[in-house]
């Protein structure tokens, strides 16, 4: 009970101070305005408008979510570090792998409430432009679909979390530490297309081998398939992925994150702090 | 004093600014005009570099495709070979990101099919929605079009509009146009109900009037059809040429081609104009 009571006081703290970072606004600004232009963006298109803003919304919100943990939450995480004020948390009666589950879920409680500003904000827009033209160009928009969508992007940002919990835990500068996660993120959206690939095409072409299939598959189970979260396209077609798929998706996210935590606090234990 | 020296400078570069990005936004216009959809690159490449942002490239790609073709509506018939080649992987890379967006195919049939009479493009592009949209049944019908008017293959454009004619929300009529396409019938009429369903489809107006046109003209050669029809069933003779209606009082004056041609009696009795519907 008391290890909670540290883990929320530590989640507290890290989103009071996300909250209070600079960045933070900035970002929020870029994606409400980026949100704002989509009114005049969409009626730009001649059909399917309802397509395009579900696009441009779900879009906005994911590349706010990037920003958001590549430039304030890796900052969140390195500050102590750098600024040695490690010293006087670990100097309280808390575990370093309280420290490590007390700031991911600090990370995680500001992710998901910029989304939920974004999320509100951008479904306002989409209900005036939805509003403002005709039916006919909204056929297959959907409201289930949209959520759902978010809800992946969420799911997303779980998981990109818990990497960059995992690289701060292991790398000596927030540098490094966006280096790899911006990595990770690029190889992760990419990984499926390549599995696809090298055990389709170029199994037929004959440019596969068994290695590089293997190589591929070992690649898979390390890398985290982060495209299996973009559902932005099915999403702006009002085709809803299936409960199945959803549920799967939930574990996958859930264990993996688990996963990183249990590596990168096992990991931060044995780090000393010069 | 001081201010003046630290204006001066300031006012050189301003100046300086103005007048290079004058230079720069006329080098870019004439660039831009020139053929600036050839950047598009295949979405071998396209694809994995676009990351999660797939359905937004397409917009933003399909965007690009509307703003080169939308005003160049003019010089369109000037396209060679190599801008159609362009347009073509431009929407192959539109689908290939999203594969369930019908404004990239209706663009195909619109443009590959009508205007550049690519036909073997625009099936490639219709199939690949047949695929993927198989519920949509402007989809078959398109491609039965194509069949048709283009290509001559009346088995399989009667067979392309019954399948449109079964799926959700086909108008009444192919069912019926499918039946009738069995044997040859007119043309014309065909194309008559193809252009007033895409002209029902079409928000641009710069498209729009150009699919009215076209239209106009398939009216009046409908109309001659009917009249030497008419000729013949009166005077239990072929016309020779159109001319002929007008001495035999069915008609009071040949219509004037709205691309600026001339329409005249082919032998099989087909009515033909010379501006191949491209304006003269």
């Amino acid at each position: 009970m008391k290890s909670i009571r540290r883990i929320v006081a530590l989640t507290h703290i890290t989103f009071i101070e996300g909250i209070r970072d600079r960045a933070l606004y900035g970002i929020t600004i870029v994606a409400l305005m980026m949100l704002a232009t989509n009114i005049l963006f969409t009626n730009l298109f001649g059909h399917e408008l309802g397509k395009i803003m579900v696009d441009l919304n779900l879009s906005t919100i994911s590349f706010a979510g990037l920003l958001l943990t590549f430039f304030v939450n890796i900052n969140l995480m390195s500050k102590d570090i750098d600024r040695q004020t490690i010293y006087c948390v670990l100097s309280k009666p808390f575990s370093r792998g309280e420290y490590i589950v007390g700031k991911y879920l600090g990370l995680l409680s500001l992710m998901i409430t910029a989304i939920f500003l974004l999320t509100v904000c951008s479904g306002g827009i989409a209900w005036f432009v939805k509003n403002s033209v005709a039916d006919y160009f909204f056929r297959t928009f959907s409201w289930t679909c949209y959520a759902q969508a978010i809800l992946y992007i969420m799911l997303m940002f779980t998981m990109l979390n818990a990497v960059v919990i995992f690289f701060s835990s292991i790398s000596t500068s927030a540098f490094l530490t966006v280096l790899f996660s911006v990595a990770t993120y690029i190889v992760g959206q990419s990984i499926e297309e390549v599995a696809f690939f090298f055990k389709g095409e170029a199994v037929t072409a004959g440019y596969s081998s068994k290695f590089n299939e293997f190589l591929i598959d070992s690649f898979q189970y390390v890398v985290p398939n982060f495209s299996a979260f973009d559902i932005k396209t099915m999403a702006s077609h009002g085709k809803l992925m299936s409960m199945n798929h959803t549920i799967a998706l939930i574990g996958y996210t859930v264990i993996y994150s688990l996963l990183l935590l249990f590596f990168a606090s096992h990991i931060f234990k044995r780090r000393e702090f010069n | 004093m001081t201010w003046v020296k630290r204006f001066i400078p300031l006012l050189f570069l301003l100046a300086g600014y103005q007048i290079l990005l004058t230079n720069l936004n006329t080098q870019r216009s004439l660039y831009l005009e020139k053929d600036y959809i050839n950047l598009t690159l295949p979405s071998q490449f396209t694809g994995p570099m676009a990351l999660e942002f797939k359905g937004l490239t397409s917009d933003i790609l399909l965007f690009k495709f509307m703003t080169f073709v939308g005003s160049r509506t003019d010089k369109i018939a000037t396209f060679g070979e190599e801008q159609w080649g362009h347009i073509n992987t431009t929407l192959q890379t539109i689908t290939d990101l999203d594969p369930y967006f019908w404004d990239a195919y209706l663009f195909a049939e619109m443009f590959l099919a009508l205007q550049a009479g690519r036909i073997k493009d625009a099936n490639h592009l219709l199939q690949k929605a047949r695929k993927n949209i198989p519920n949509e049944w402007r989809v078959p019908f398109y491609i039965g079009f194509n069949h048709y008017y283009f290509q001559k293959d009346y088995k399989q454009a009667a067979a392309y509009f019954m399948e449109a004619s079964k799926l959700p929300g086909a108008q009444s009529y192919l069912a019926n146009l499918a039946a009738r396409l069995t044997v040859f019938t007119n043309q014309h009429q065909v194309g008559i109900i193809f252009l007033e369903e895409m002209i029902t489809e079409t928000n641009d107006n710069k498209m729009k009037a150009s699919l009215e046109k076209r239209l106009l003209t398939l009216k009046m050669m409908a109309f001659l059809n009917d009249k030497v029809t008419l000729y013949r069933e009166k005077m239990h003779t072929m016309p020779k040429t159109l001319n002929e209606l007008i001495t035999a009082e069915i008609i009071s004056e040949l219509p004037q081609d709205p691309y600026g041609g001339e329409f005249i009696l082919l032998q099989n009795g087909q009515i033909y104009t010379t501006s191949k519907l491209l304006q003269q």
